[in-house]
């Protein structure tokens, strides 16, 4: 597998926040970690990040044993919730910011920063100030920023949650398309289980520090592990097509 | 609390206030601009006025003495300011990422350390400076047997900017704790090491913060003239030289003259921090609440990391040396070159009646309660009511900053000499002196403070029914409760020391402890003076563990 | 808490309250005083005979004073006439400033102490209010004010503070007289304190320009000035500076505290074989002040009692009173009165200003070329 957790913990104090998790995903796939607030998905998110050191258990990216390195040397990039951009800089400087870090000269990282920043249709703002552009713009620059360098997994801690529900729309839809187009294999936290369902490859639900299942969203919706699955889902709401694809949520 | 009362009386007693809201809400503006007004602009205006007096009538001369013949002077203040403005800065910074990047009891131990130092008794802290690095200092001479001579600008840049360094770093830490986390982690997670985080991220985000440091240190060098008159030597500023012209000459015309001049580069100094103030706003304004720790270690940041760790270390260790200096000497008694251990001091200074103690205490809680509560509500008139002529009184109230604090003094004496507004020889001339030199500080901390306070706070209480007044106090004056203490501290501490600016408003019979200090270190009594000193140190100490432990106590159960 | 932060609110509200009271307060008292008004018209009420008898005295009576240690000589006179007496030290530069800034209407009403060229000063501006009595037949002519206006209370004499042991380092002895100081090998280690700000240095300066004469006097200050570190900012700088090891030589008031200090640290005194100048130390009433009659009172109580002088001396660890008034008691001069300077002391209120400006141009140049 492209990525392995195995055995995974945290402790905070007391608290076991995360207990013995265990996921694994292909490459070039999007992997939704869902559960309410306080289930330990934002915890396991930071830990493949570098930003937690596990108790136990290990990270393994394309082979490699990534637990105990740092950030900053782990090939994998975040998009923060709250966005992370630095405001004293430019849209463009924000984009191309993790180039400096990899050989790569200063012409090619604007040719490149120029060309990612037209992917997500925000061309016209390379010179812009952060606080000068709209939440939603904000968004997609961090995107931009975080795809830049090419990570080979690069995670998403709810990233559409500051924004209005048909933006999220939107956003969502754009998410999937780049991720398809670029081979990108994602980790993507939400607790927004129709933008699980329709973004994620695979599915992992989490509830109190442990994984409760793992598998496709159809595998899912047929076989629901048990109730709280069942309910956290609302799967009787859902309407699905015959290859798999979930089509629409019926309100009621 | 108050909902078990009769919700009826309750509601008679909102709407008593909402009538008279309006009113009071008028008339407290209408004082406070006055009291601004009658405070600060009138004893500037006097001094001015003084400066023009020339043989008959109106005249310039003043100016053209002091610009004919104190160029050099002038030339001096700018200098020592600027490079006193760039070390403190320097210090500054680095003592406040040193201790943004610490946690548990190295950075209590710092933080304790900075609050013992912005309490700096006048002439004491440089009188310690010279026993520690004059010409035959403990560690010039005696340890490093360097002969060197601390009695020129270089003595005077270097003491000004250790002493100037706890205020800004203390500023600079809580604009740390308020940059945004995500920044940070975003620029680590994209690669960057914590040297780069530092280069790219930590510092270009203090940036405002760097430039106010600046700014501020630059104008209270201009104004400070303790310095120079003890360890300047025969270097002299534009500020010494205008104590010299009131202790030695008694020529008002010639020293008001020079304030005048001084105030040019001062002002233009304070428009600038006010727009570097906006942009710092716009860096630190969507930070999300405080963090404890700047993730960052000091040591791994590459050459600038180590720079500031050690740049700390050397100031924090400075600050010791000069602390315990002053601690030691009230218990050591020198005979022929050799020193022994004694308490003879202290039990004479305790058998000196308490009372200027007292006075001190007393007057420094009236200024600190008084002009806490009058910087909050200026402040919050000034940053939300958008009064008319707002800028022209944020500018006034800083001007008092920018004046040397015998200047002020005078001025004050100018003004209130003469019916009907006779104060000098009153307690209130000293208060209303104190209250109002501080007030530029005060009213920059709950500035800073009430940007943080959502607008949308305000809408609410008024949205549900409450009136300006009842804004002011159920949503302003509570949310003002983290400024309070700050401002509360720093009006006590300054009240506590502050000796320049009412040198000339103190009288015979309401005589302050800082008196009996100068007294001591002007018969070269040191002991006696660094026994005043530590006393002082302490009540301010114990009176901001006190004001915290209130505000802190009271603050907790809102938190559940 | 709301009502705890209202109570704050009306707080400010009393203080400002409090800040009108006093005013008004003081415009009461200054209503007693028909005179305040207009601090240029003299007063015609001035007694020109001093009565004999006690007169009524009452109130507080408000002191600057040079130094604290006067306060058991005015708990005598509370003592004896019931007068409360504040003290408060001040140097005379601060209450000439003072004064001046008030523009008439002083907050103290006793001058006790300071160089005699800044109550000279204050003679010419009009700040003071004369006083006559008998005793003051009894004082020498040269100690006091021919018109009534200033009285000394006593003499400043100045000799040179030298630190023996930063001698020793520096293998140096120690000078012996003014012309001594010029030597090249005390360059950079005499300090002295700024004329305009210390009545005892600017003594210094004027006496020897009327004992050099007015070419000599300033060749020599020019000469001196190529030694001296640097002049300091406050009266007592060479004093302390030169106890703290800081610099050899101090030139420096003396008195018998300072004698005191050669116990304490490894200093002496050396008195110039070639004159020693000095300086009488003023006591003054101040026009128009709120308990005018107490200080005047004061004044003649002082020097009228020997009792009160003694007591005086002996705060003041010195006996130069013995000079101000012959008749005296019980001090004797610990010194011959042939070493002190010829001096008229008449030139030090009139020249001050023209030596002072020479001088500041004499140090800055120095200061210039640094």
């Amino acid at each position: 597998m492209y990525l392995e957790l195995s055995h995974l913990k945290k402790n905070f104090g007391d608290k076991e926040v995360v207990q013995d998790l265990s996921l694994s995903l292909e490459q070039g796939k999007l992997l939704c970690i869902l559960g309410s607030s306080g289930c330990g998905k934002t915890t396991t998110l930071n830990m493949i990040g570098g930003f937690l050191t596990p108790d136990g258990g290990s990270i393994l990216l394309d082979g490699q044993d990534i637990t105990r390195l740092p950030p900053e040397r782990r090939p994998v990039t975040t998009v923060f919730q709250s966005y992370g951009l630095f405001p004293h800089m430019t849209v463009l400087q924000n984009v191309v910011y993790g180039l400096k870090f990899r050989s790569c000269t200063k012409s090619q990282a604007r040719e490149k920063g120029l060309r990612y920043l037209d992917m997500v249709g925000l061309s016209d703002y390379a010179n812009a100030r952060i606080h000068e552009i709209s939440g939603g713009q904000q968004q997609r620059v961090a995107l931009a920023r975080a795809l830049i360098v090419e990570p080979k997994l690069c995670l998403l801690d709810e990233p559409f949650c500051n924004l209005d529900a048909a933006l999220r729309v939107k956003m969502r839809g754009e998410l999937k398309k780049l991720q398809q187009e670029l081979g990108i294999t994602m980790v993507f936290v939400t607790h927004d289980q129709e933008e699980a369902l329709i973004l994620a490859d695979s599915m992992a639900i989490m509830e109190q520090g442990r994984l409760i299942q793992n598998d496709t969203p159809m595998q899912i919706y047929r076989h629901p592990a048990n109730q709280f699955v069942s309910d956290f889902l609302s799967l009787d709401e859902l309407v699905w097509t015959e290859d798999g694809v979930l089509m629409k949520v019926i309100k009621r | 609390m108050s909902n078990r009362s009769v919700p009826a009386k309750r509601a008679s007693k909102d709407a008593l206030f909402r009538i008279c809201g309006k009113g009071v809400d008028k008339l407290l503006l209408v004082a406070l601009l006055g009291s601004v007004c009658l405070f600060v602009l009138y004893p500037i205006l006097c001094i001015l006025m003084r400066s023009l007096r020339g043989g008959e009538g109106l005249s310039l001369a003043a100016y053209e003495t002091v610009w004919s013949q104190y160029r050099v002077n002038l030339w001096n203040s700018v200098f020592v300011g600027t490079l006193t403005a760039a070390f403190c800065t320097i210090l500054s910074t680095a003592t406040a990422l040193f201790l943004s990047t610490r946690k548990g009891w190295a950075k209590l131990l710092c933080m304790g350390l900075l609050l013992v130092t912005m309490v700096s008794p006048p002439f004491v802290s440089s009188l310690a400076y010279i026993q520690l690095y004059g010409r035959r200092g403990w560690i010039t001479y005696r340890l490093l047997g360097l002969s060197w001579d601390p009695y020129n600008c270089w003595g005077v840049i270097w003491m000004q900017s250790i002493s100037f360094v706890p205020l800004n770093a203390l500023f600079l830490t809580g604009m740390l704790s308020k940059l945004d986390p995500g920044s940070l982690q975003a620029a680590r997670d994209l690669g960057a090491g914590p040297g780069a985080i530092l280069r790219d991220v930590v510092l270009p985000l203090l940036r405002p913060g760097i430039w106010v440091s600046l700014l501020l240190s630059f104008v209270r060098s201009l104004a400070d003239f303790g310095t120079p008159v003890i360890i300047g030597g025969r270097f002299s500023t534009i500020a010494s030289e205008i104590y010299l012209q009131l202790v030695g000459y008694s020529n008002l015309e010639k020293a008001s003259a020079m304030n005048m001049f001084l105030l040019l580069p001062s002002i233009a100094a304070f428009f600038l921090y006010r727009h570097l103030m906006r942009q710092a706003d716009l860096m630190t304004g969507n930070g999300r609440g405080t963090q404890a720790q700047l993730p960052l270690q000091l040591r791994r940041c590459g050459p600038a990391g180590l720079l500031a760790a050690g740049v700390s270390l050397l100031f924090f260790v400075m600050m010791i040396l000069q602390y315990g200096c002053i601690f030691l000497s009230g218990f050591l008694k020198l005979s022929k070159g050799s020193y022994s251990f004694t308490t003879k001091y202290l039990e004479e200074l305790l058998k000196y009646d308490t009372s200027t103690l007292l006075r001190s205490v007393e007057y420094a809680l009236v200024v600190s309660l008084a002009g806490t509560l009058f910087a909050m509500l200026f402040s919050y008139y000034m940053e939300r009511r958008k009064v008319p002529g707002r800028s022209l009184f944020d500018c006034l109230v800083t001007l008092p900053y920018m004046l040397p604090g015998t200047c002020f003094g005078i001025g004050y004496i100018l003004a209130f000499n003469h019916e009907p507004l006779k104060l000098t020889g009153t307690a209130v001339i000293v208060m209303a002196n104190m209250l109002f030199k501080q007030l530029p500080t005060t009213t920059k901390i709950c500035s800073a403070a009430l940007t943080q306070v959502p607008v949308s706070l305000e809408r609410a209480a008024r949205d549900l029914g409450g009136g300006q007044f009842a804004v002011l106090r159920d949503v302003i004056l509570p949310s003002l409760r983290p400024a309070f203490f700050s401002c509360f501290a720093y009006n006590f501490s300054s009240s506590m020391t502050t000796a320049g600016a009412i040198l000339f408003l103190i009288n015979p019979g309401k005589k302050l402890a800082v008196f009996k200090l100068f007294d001591a270190v002007y018969v070269g009594e040191y002991a006696t003076a660094s026994l005043i000193s530590t006393i002082l140190i302490l009540i301010v100490l114990a009176m901001e563990g006190l004001a915290y432990l209130i505000t802190w106590k009271e603050a907790k159960p809102r938190v559940s | 808490m709301k009502k705890k932060l209202f109570a704050l609110l009306l707080a400010v509200a009393m203080v400002l309250t409090l800040a009108a009271c006093g005013a008004e307060k003081n415009q009461e008292e200054l209503g007693q005083d028909p005179n305040v008004q207009d601090p240029n018209v003299q007063d015609p009420t001035v007694q020109e005979g001093t009565p004999d008898a006690e007169p009524q005295l009452s109130g507080t009576m408000k002191v600057v004073a040079t130094s604290e240690s006067y306060v058991t000589l005015f708990d005598k006179f509370t003592e004896e006439t019931g007068v409360q007496v504040e003290l408060l030290s001040m140097s005379s530069g601060e209450v000439l400033s003072k004064l001046r800034a008030e523009g008439g209407t002083p907050s103290a009403d006793l001058w006790f102490g300071g160089g005699i060229d800044a109550f000279m000063g204050a003679k010419e501006d009009g700040l003071l209010e004369q006083v006559t009595f008998d005793a003051a037949a009894d004082l020498a002519d040269t100690y006091k004010d021919a018109d009534g206006y200033w009285f000394s209370k006593g003499i400043t004499i100045v000799g040179f503070l030298v630190n023996d042991d930063l001698l020793e380092d520096l293998n140096l002895t120690a000078p012996a007289s003014w012309a001594d100081l010029l030597n090249e090998e005390y360059a950079g280690e005499i300090i002295m304190s700024n004329p305009a700000i210390s009545g005892t240095n600017y003594a210094v300066v004027n006496a020897l320009l009327q004992t050099l004469g007015e070419e000599d006097g300033w060749a020599y200050f020019d000469g001196l000035n190529e030694n001296i570190a640097y002049y300091g900012k406050r009266g007592s700088d060479p004093l302390n500076k030169v106890t703290a090891d800081e610099f050899a030589i101090g030139i420096s008031y003396i008195d018998r505290g300072v004698e005191a200090k050669t116990e304490e640290y490894p200093v002496s005194i050396v008195y110039p074989t070639d004159g020693i100048p000095w300086v009488p130390e003023g006591v003054a009433v101040f026009k128009n002040s709120d308990n005018v009659e107490a200080a005047k009172y004061f004044v003649e109580w002082l020097f009228s009692n020997d009792d009160n002088l003694r007591m005086l001396a002996e705060i003041d660890k010195k006996d130069g009173l013995k000079l101000v008034k012959p008749s005296l008691e019980g001090v004797e001069l610990g010194y011959d009165t042939a070493i002190l300077m010829q001096e008229d002391l008449s030139l030090f209120g009139s020249q001050r200003a023209d030596i002072l400006s020479r001088f500041e141009t004499l140090m800055g140049d120095k200061a210039a070329n640094e």
